[in-house]
């Protein structure tokens, strides 16, 4: 939490409340507005600095933007106008290969259900090792002695012959990160995470990412869980149609208002 | 209103089409009709019983049919899975997809039996024709059903195991074929399923298998070896068809 940006006090509706430094940095999104072919705009005109090595939390109601928001930030689209700014690099346009730096897990965390936990996990360093060896399910001794460590680290190393379609929810949740991980990520993007778990394994999987962000990666989760946010997020940004409402640090907004925010 | 009188319009033409089409390929010509009608019993008294000397030929042209129809579907399953693959939207650029899915939907436009017509010309008469024409069909028909089966693929797996960092090859290999790995196996047994009947009446064009026999005794007018022969076939049809669903359901 060293290199925690100053914080500033809270108005509601504050916007850009405190710019972190650049050095620490490790998204900035500039005027971005998207849209799906001719609809209405689903961002418009959203500013956003993330501080490395913290967890922001983007809250909204459905609808809001939340979800195109990390969509946009791992390159799976493109704005139609703005700048995406990640860990330094400006993206580069139509490019089909993305960043393995920054970890995506999407909402129904998409892992391959007919596949052990093993090979889910390995999938996350296809990236890193030869083509043909991760083509061919070669992954060199260390890649797999890592992919056991993770599993051991996330406590479910026991189920790593299981096939995913036989996990539990908070057992999927883990193996997505332990897929996300074997990125060696910098940033890990998590849309509506802990959702759909009951509150303890919620509690326990987000406990989980605390560390990880202590091991210096960025977290950012988009989630509608206030006292989650409350409990383990450094900084909370607002979407409210597509528009940025709130950035502020979690500790200066009390709960009542942020539900506000989001409601109104 | 309008609408209604529209489609009233419609029906009243789409009838009329249909009994000017009726007189036209001689359904109304009742005389025909009574005549053919004898012709049938008479037909049918000549078919028993069924004649139990040709069982062995027919068993070993039936063994044949089998081998065109394994060998078709595996050759042309070969070639359909690249294909399919390269006509998916989620994984292969829209250059190649285009022109992929019009190629598979020229082969199968073409049915089988047209192809081993072609094959016949071109590798001689026999089974070798019937298995190629087999082998392209399955190209055209299972290469369709395969990338339409891929494009149903979950995006979110897709996306997920894209974002990893690999390129399409790799995410073929760890989102695409093991998310559809169930349905690739059913779209498999249900294409030989088919096959074995198509290369069943190969034979017609002389590419091979039990057709030859069905042609030949229809010809020979020698109809209790035909009833025989149409028995092996369904027999044959029958346990392969029970064998393969029943190995569709375990996978589901």
């Amino acid at each position: 939490m060293a290199s925690a940006p100053p914080t500033a006090a809270l108005s509601v509706p504050a916007l850009a409340v405190a710019a972190p430094g650049a050095a620490a940095c490790a998204i900035r999104l500039r005027d971005i507005r998207f849209h799906y072919r001719k609809r209405a705009p689903v961002l418009e005109g959203v500013s956003v600095d993330i501080a490395a090595n913290r967890v922001t939390a983007i809250l909204g109601a459905s609808g809001s933007g939340k979800t195109t928001l990390l969509r946009l930030v791992k390159g799976l689209d493109q704005p139609r106008a703005g700048e995406v700014t990640v860990l330094g690099r400006s993206r580069p346009r139509g490019g089909w290969r993305l960043d393995p730096r920054v970890a995506y897990i999407p909402q129904q965390l998409g892992l391959v259900r007919g596949r052990s936990v093993m090979e889910n996990t390995l999938t996350g360093a296809i990236a890193r090792v030869p083509a043909w060896r991760a083509f061919l399910g070669f992954f060199p001794g260390a890649v797999v002695a890592e992919a056991r460590a993770t599993l051991e680290s996330l406590g479910i190393a026991h189920k790593a012959g299981e096939r995913v379609r036989n996990l539990s929810g908070g057992e999927r949740q883990r193996v997505a990160i332990a897929r996300a991980l074997m990125q060696r990520p910098a940033v890990i993007l998590a849309d509506e995470f802990v959702s759909q778990l009951d509150p303890t394994t919620a509690r326990d999987i987000l406990a989980l990412f605390r560390q990880i962000v202590a091991g210096g990666v960025t977290v950012v989760m988009t989630t509608h869980e206030l006292d989650m946010v409350e409990e383990f997020a450094d900084r909370v940004i607002v979407l409210r149609d597509g528009a940025k409402v709130l950035d502020a640090e979690v500790a200066d907004v009390a709960v009542m208002e942020l539900a506000a925010v989001i409601r109104v | 209103m309008l609408k209604r009188y529209a489609v009233r319009l419609g029906l009243a033409a789409l009838t009329a089409l249909f009994v000017l089409s009726l007189r036209d390929v001689g359904l109304l010509d009742f005389t025909r009709l009574r005549r053919g009608l004898r012709n049938l019993g008479i037909f049918f008294q000549d078919m028993f019983p069924p004649d139990p000397d040709v069982v062995s030929e027919l068993v070993r042209a039936l063994l044949e049919t089998l081998q065109i129809a394994f060998v078709g579907t595996v050759l042309g399953f070969a070639l359909a899975l690249p294909l399919a693959l390269l006509a998916t939207a989620s994984l292969a650029p829209p250059f190649l997809t285009a022109p992929v899915k019009l190629v598979l939907a020229v082969i199968r436009t073409i049915p089988s039996i047209l192809w081993a017509i072609i094959f016949v010309v071109a590798v001689g008469l026999g089974p070798a024709a019937g298995t190629l024409g087999i082998a392209l069909y399955t190209v055209g028909f299972l290469g369709k059903n395969l990338y339409e089966l891929f494009e149903g693929v979950d995006s979110e797996v897709l996306e997920a195991v894209r974002g990893v960092g690999g390129g399409r090859a790799q995410l073929a290999r760890w989102a695409l074929l093991p998310e559809a790995a169930n349905g690739i196996i059913s779209q498999l047994l249900f294409m030989f399923e088919y096959n074995v009947r198509a290369s069943s009446i190969l034979g017609f064009v002389g590419a091979g298998g039990i057709g030859f026999y069905l042609l030949g005794y229809v010809q020979l007018l020698e109809y209790r070896s035909l009833l025989t022969a149409i028995l092996v076939t369904l027999c044959a049809v029958l346990v392969i068809d029970r064998a393969s669903s029943a190995l569709r359901a375990a996978l589901r």
